[in-house]
């Protein structure tokens, strides 16, 4: 059967299926699990991390790292409060402002990146704590309580059933990636610079242009991430995004994205996120230790980084190095 | 003092180069350029700010230089693998809180339960070293798992709880002073950094890991035991993030489980820009003992310069920010001319 072994090698086939196993376990030993409050909270969840996922996956997908997307997704979220607080802006030009920080300060990374020739991780790593110590020099580590009543009733308004509003955003965001990563020249040209950058070069890929656009599209979507937080949270806490770090490479690593780059898949990645709040919920469920949520979070990277490592090397014959 | 594996088998011996080059390739040299730098930096910040050259602000100083060189020749083993590590803080941390346990919870005597702390920190370096050498992947993605297990399991551990009642040897170390304005934690520091340059330039095992990181392939085949030597450089990095945390216990007279932020990522910033302003390779097989230092020490003068000119507390994270991309930026300058002038 030619079709189903085809079924089964694609990159999301192995995530789904770990989706619909941690699902069956979860809901026979806790049968609230899928009540439609928790499916709420999943999905409000969801929301928000794919997006930090993704900010992140695009910049796997170039064979980079990238350090600050929780410092932008910060910077951005306190821009988005603060300018609707102290100027009285109204919401739609706030996050506005904010998509357009966190777009230039992706576009900054990616430029420096560019200019220093240095690995992305000491860059990143550079501006990450630039983006924070402004972040706190503006607020002084104060949140902004100033935030609109519409915001905030988006943030917790539903399209329909247990389906909230923040997913909307996130959707389009994912169908957009998909859509440029397979058909337009953008897209196709970050995974040929992640694959093979000497190769892409001599077919005449601009890598500069490339690692740029990346970088830029990196940051705005850690700026939305930020915002949309901001709209669940009703606060624009100067904290937003400290703890992203982890979490952004886990989703894109468990749905099997190559560290090397030039191979990223928006499905997978999405189904990584899923794993990943499933998992955080079944503990909340289950009553854990919340603290042991990162011991689980850093045993499924292990886990995950080490799988991919076997189906590379079993399936593909291609070894790749990050 | 910048202990390369290559300088062995350097092609052109220095005897040939002109006296005149070889003293432009020492101004040229990282060490020389951080000299200058916390030289005028001094001069500036004694000159703006009241009572920095004061013999208190010395000792605060040195007490913090103290724990940034170790944190920095932390990384810096690991860099010479041409790997890194991002678990540091969170691995010292871990060490610390493990110290304070054994002396509040099992009533242990200080000394061993300072051993048990750096034991720890030493055996979650291998740790980390056996991962990266099993799986062969990146010590990036192997570190940065490592981080959230062993923060997440210290505070579930510890259930998020300082131990403040230490021994009062802790807070004496802390607080004791040498010729009134030397910290011994500083001199801990420089004496840990004079071992460590005596093990990359004299010992087979310092030489071999230099090796190791400059090629390994070629290291491998010279009958270097390659995957032995990695484990050891984690180990190392493990037992002096301990040091460092330990020492940071005894600054602050508690072990408290936030003392390098969510998941140690606090530490991450000063780790990087002591080595990476020193002149170490991010590729491996080149590190400078005395770079670190001197590097770890303008960070921290910067860092003290800055807040005693009411500059925000805030605000100097960007500025070390700015300043590690000001590093790069100048190493690559200074590569370049070097390439030109056929020097290096």
């Amino acid at each position: 059967m030619p079709s189903l072994t085809r079924f089964v090698r694609t990159d999301w086939f192995g995530p789904l299926l770990a989706c619909i196993v941690a699902i069956a376990i979860i809901q026979s030993v806790s049968p609230t699990f899928l009540s439609l409050a928790n499916i709420q909270v999943l999905l409000l969840a969801l929301a928000v991390n794919a997006l930090i996922a993704f900010s992140q996956m695009i910049i796997i997908a170039i064979g980079q790292m990238n350090l600050s997307v929780g410092a932008i997704g910060g910077l951005a979220a306190i821009a988005f409060a603060g300018a609707m607080e102290v100027w009285g802006l109204p919401a739609p030009l706030a996050a506005l402002f904010g998509l357009i920080i966190g777009l230039a300060c992706g576009a900054l990374n990616g430029l420096l990146v560019r200019i220093s020739g240095m690995s992305a991780f000491v860059i990143t790593l550079a501006t990450l704590s630039i983006y924070k110590g402004v972040n706190l020099g503006i607020t002084e580590a104060q949140a902004f309580y100033g935030v609109p009543q519409a915001v905030k009733a988006f943030g917790s308004a539903v399209i329909a059933g247990p389906v909230p509003w923040l997913v909307a955003p996130t959707a389009l965001v994912a169908v957009w990636l998909w859509f440029m990563l397979r058909r337009q020249p953008v897209g196709r040209f970050i995974l040929a610079v992640g694959g093979n950058e000497h190769a892409a070069e001599l077919s005449g890929v601009s890598i500069a242009r490339t690692v740029v656009t990346a970088h830029a599209i990196s940051g705005l979507l850690a700026a939305l991430a930020g915002i949309l937080l901001v709209a669940r949270l009703g606060v624009g806490q100067p904290s937003i995004g400290d703890d992203w770090l982890i979490l952004s490479f886990a989703a894109p690593v468990i749905g099997g994205a190559v560290l090397s780059g030039g191979s990223v898949s928006v499905a997978a990645t999405l189904l990584g996120v899923v794993i990943v709040a499933i998992i955080t919920q079944a503990l909340v469920l289950f009553s854990i230790d919340p603290y042991l949520t990162q011991v689980i979070l850093g045993g499924l990277i292990l886990a995950a980084v080490s799988f991919n490592r076997l189906r590379e090397s079993r399936f593909i014959g291609r070894f790749g190095r990050a | 003092m910048t202990d390369s594996a290559s300088s062995a088998m350097d092609t052109r011996p220095a005897s040939r180069l002109s006296s005149r080059s070889s003293l432009r390739l020492f101004l040229l040299s990282n060490e020389f350029g951080l000299l200058v730098l916390i030289i005028v930096f001094a001069a500036l910040f004694h000159g703006l700010a009241n009572g920095f050259l004061s013999p208190f602000n010395l000792f605060a100083l040195g007490r913090n230089a103290a724990v940034n060189i170790l944190i920095g020749l932390s990384m810096m083993t690991v860099l010479a693998t041409g790997g890194l590590n991002l678990a540091i803080g969170a691995m010292g941390v871990a060490a610390a809180m493990a110290c304070g346990w054994l002396i509040e919870g099992a009533g242990l005597a200080w000394p061993l339960a300072v051993l048990g702390g750096l034991a720890l920190g030493a055996g979650l370096g291998v740790t980390n070293g056996w991962m990266v050498v099993k799986t062969g992947l990146h010590s990036f993605i192997i570190t940065l798992a490592t981080m959230s297990i062993f923060f997440g399991a210290m505070i579930f551990l510890s259930q998020g709880e300082s131990y403040r009642a230490l021994p009062a040897v802790f807070s004496d170390l802390g607080r004791a002073r040498v010729f009134t304005f030397v910290s011994p934690m500083f001199l801990i520091a420089v004496g840990t950094a004079l071992v460590l340059s005596v093990l990359y330039r004299y010992t087979v095992q310092g030489r071999e890991m230099l090796a190791a990181g400059a090629r390994p392939e070629a290291a491998e085949m010279s009958g270097v035991r390659v995957e032995r030597t990695v484990i050891a450089c984690h180990m190392l990095s493990g037992l002096l993030a301990a040091l460092a945390a330990l020492l940071l216990t005894a600054r602050n007279g508690a072990a408290i489980p936030s003392m390098a932020g969510q998941l140690g990522q606090d530490w991450l910033l000063p780790a990087f820009l002591g080595p990476v302003l020193g002149g170490t390779l991010l590729q491996g097989g080149k590190v400078s003992v005395l770079g670190t230092c001197l590097g770890a020490f303008l960070v921290t003068m910067l860092t003290s310069g800055l807040l005693l000119m009411q500059v925000g507390a805030f605000w100097v994270q960007s500025f070390l920010g700015i300043l590690l991309l000001l590093a790069v930026m100048i190493d690559k300058g200074r590569r370049s001319y070097l390439r030109r002038r056929n020097l290096a």
